[in-house]
């Protein structure tokens, strides 16, 4: 997995900032690049955009070249960081239909079991807590007016 | 006695139950993200920066270089206790911290570090108070090729000594300045790699990219690891009092930190975390004993702690002056100044005179109101390394969410703190630099900025930088230290400067 879980995603990432650099320029070249004494909008995001693919370039012959590559993450270590990923976006998606006391609530729980504290009343006790915590420092110290969802 | 009269009323204005307040909250919040391995004063910075808006420009400054100062004294709590170091500026500590531990003299190391600091912090502040008004007026001479080319040397620094590999570090520059880039362009309402996404025609907000690459990515990368309990050795109070022997082996060291560290803070990069190594090398070199060393010597302990929080302050003057920041954190800052419309630079201290000597005083009292915290709660603040990932880090998951939606009512900016959070992540297991690309997307619209003026001005001849002294000055050092980086392995020396800062935030 040594070598092959290297290539696949850190040489992948660096073969992305090289096309990325590359269409960086490429985009700004249309933009207009205009003189050195009369500069257009694409002139300095056109040398960034080169700057990016040179580099990357680099990095990415010198990635192909080495042969120390470790796993990122292991299968737990993957499973925990999808988890906690779906729970940061479904955080979003329900907080303004849900309110975000209640989500807040929920998402708390949910990292807790996630990052496996065990039992139910911990985790329920630190969700409250938090979900409390949120409520009290948004809306009554600093007032600030959230989605409140169903809880209106 | 100008200035001094300014200082006075940077006291009276501190001396408010706001500025209070967050003065102690800020070093209180410091000490604790200090003293727990985990969160570091960046990533809590980014996690404030919302809090703050609520108040003042000054007030929001104050808070923030209290989390940074009061975790340089936290840092150093595990490094000693539990030979764990709370922040990356504290690993030099663990060296002979931890063995003082052993030997029974924790809580003697603890109270000097937490004098030395003291000591560090006053003489930065001083530092601080008498440089920056200076370098200002030097600033005010500086005209955008002479920006350009000192942001083009602080480049070059910075992407050098905040990454293993410089290139990465360098990649990680261009790509911040390249987010810098998106939206519609100031100077010429040119919309640039917005695609037609009317979300993007603001730009990307700092604060979501900034909590996530530093916030979500820290959670992340401690819900990956494995936790093991700590072990920390008690220390109680009557034990806080060094030998006599001791505190005079800690004067020196202290004063010598103090000032190397001050000077240390000027350089691009993780300025704290360099000058602790470097004060260490330097106790360790002019020492008559330094077999000692590693074994419980003092000198190793007191140098470097003084020599980061002295470096606190010295790190404070590009970005006061300038509005240059050289550090994750001063950047920060920075980004602080701005949501609140305070430009730092050299027209900081005629413009918003205030804001720099109110939080002048601020950290003075700071400063005191940490020596206070740090040694009679040292027993507490350990007690709150014990505290599990588990019970943490969806506390601060939350907060980070809640926060980060609260600034503009925005979840388009939660998306791109997420997303940034999970990014963030692989680039710090792929050991990319994520100051540098932070400091990047912060001066991305100075230095576009300073290019084009450059440009426009010599009509597009770039050999008249030439007749500018102080640009020739920066361009060679640039150079020059490019050249030493490249020659110095041909002569078979190391370059020690090379410091992973990416392990501690």
């Amino acid at each position: 997995m040594g070598k092959a879980a290297k290539f696949r995603l850190e040489t992948c990432f660096d073969f992305l900032m090289l096309v990325l650099g590359i269409v960086i320029a490429a985009v700004s070249w249309g933009y207009g690049f205009g003189s050195f004494g009369r500069p257009g909008p694409g002139l300095y995001p056109f040398f960034i955009g080169a700057a990016i693919a040179i580099f990357a370039f680099f990095i990415l012959v010198s990635d192909l070249r080495s042969d120390t590559g470790k796993p990122v993450l292991d299968k737990e270590g993957a499973v925990t960081l999808i988890l906690m990923t779906v729970t940061f976006c479904l955080w979003i998606v329900a907080m303004p239909l849900l309110g975000y006391v209640v989500v807040t609530l929920l998402a708390a729980f949910a990292f807790c079991k996630i990052l496996k504290l065990e039992g139910w009343w911990r985790p329920l006790a630190v969700s409250g807590g938090t979900a409390l915590f949120i409520y009290l420092l948004f809306d009554y110290w600093m007032y600030i007016d959230l989605p409140r969802g169903i809880l209106g | 006695m100008e200035g001094l009269g300014l200082l006075v009323n940077g006291f009276v204005n501190s001396f408010t139950v706001v500025n209070l307040v967050a003065c102690f909250v800020g070093a209180l919040i410091g000490t604790i993200v200090g003293v727990m391995p985990g969160l570091g004063p960046t990533a809590t910075m980014a996690l404030m920066l919302p809090f703050t808006l609520s108040y003042g420009a000054t007030t929001g400054l104050i808070m923030m270089t209290g989390v940074w100062y009061g975790a340089m004294y936290g840092g150093s709590t595990t490094s000693i206790l539990v030979n764990i170091p709370g922040e990356a500026a504290s690993v030099v500590t663990c060296l002979d911290g931890y063995q003082m531990s052993k030997k029974g003299r924790a809580g003697a190391a603890l109270a000097l570090v937490a004098i030395g600091s003291f000591v560090a912090g006053t003489i930065g502040i001083l530092g601080l108070q008498f440089f920056a008004p200076l370098l200002g007026n030097a600033a005010l001479s500086f005209g955008p090729p002479e920006f350009l080319c000192f942001m083009i040397f602080a480049f070059v620094l910075l992407s050098n000594l905040s990454a293993e590999a410089p290139l990465k570090g360098a990649l990680m520059i261009a790509f911040g300045l390249f987010l810098s880039t998106i939206g519609i362009n100031p100077m010429d309402s040119y919309p640039r790699f917005t695609f037609g996404v009317e979300k993007l025609m603001l730009g990307i907000d700092f604060l979501p990219v900034a909590m996530g690459l530093f916030g979500v990515s820290e959670i992340l990368s401690i819900a990956l690891e494995k936790y093991v309990r700590p072990q920390i050795n008690r220390v109680r109070l009557r034990e806080l009092y060094p030998s006599r022997e001791e505190a005079r082996r800690s004067v020196y060291p202290a004063l010598r930190g103090s000032i190397l560290g001050f000077f240390m803070g000027l350089l691009p990069g993780p300025c704290t975390v360099i000058s602790t190594f470097v004060s260490y090398a330097l106790e360790k070199k002019i020492s008559k004993n330094p077999g000692e060393f590693g074994h419980g010597a003092v000198e190793g302990v007191v140098g470097p702690e003084s020599a980061n929080n002295s470096a606190v302050m010295g790190s404070m003057i590009p970005l006061l002056t300038l509005g240059i920041p050289f550090a994750a954190p001063s950047a920060i800052m920075l980004a602080g100044l701005r949501m609140h419309n305070v430009e730092p630079g050299p027209m900081l201290f005629t413009s918003h005179p205030d804001v720099f000597w109110t939080f002048i005083a601020a950290m003075y009292l700071g400063n005191i109101m940490l020596l206070i915290l740090n040694l009679p709660l040292v027993g507490a603040f350990a007690k709150i390394a014990m505290i599990r990932p588990q019970i943490l880090m969806p506390i601060i998951s939350v907060i980070c969410l809640v926060g980060v939606y609260s600034v503009r009512n925005s979840l388009f900016d939660v998306w791109v703190m997420i997303i940034a959070g999970v990014v963030g992540l692989f680039l710090r297991k792929w050991k990319y630099p994520i100051a540098p690309f932070i400091i990047g997307v912060v001066l991305g619209p100075t230095t576009e900025n300073s290019l084009r003026q450059t440009f426009l001005m010599f009509r597009g001849d770039l050999s008249l930088v030439a007749d500018r002294p102080i640009s020739v000055t920066f361009l060679a050092l640039a150079a020059a230290f490019l050249a030493f980086k490249f020659a110095a392995p041909f002569f078979g020396k190391k370059f020690p400067l090379k410091i992973e800062e990416e392990s501690k935030l």
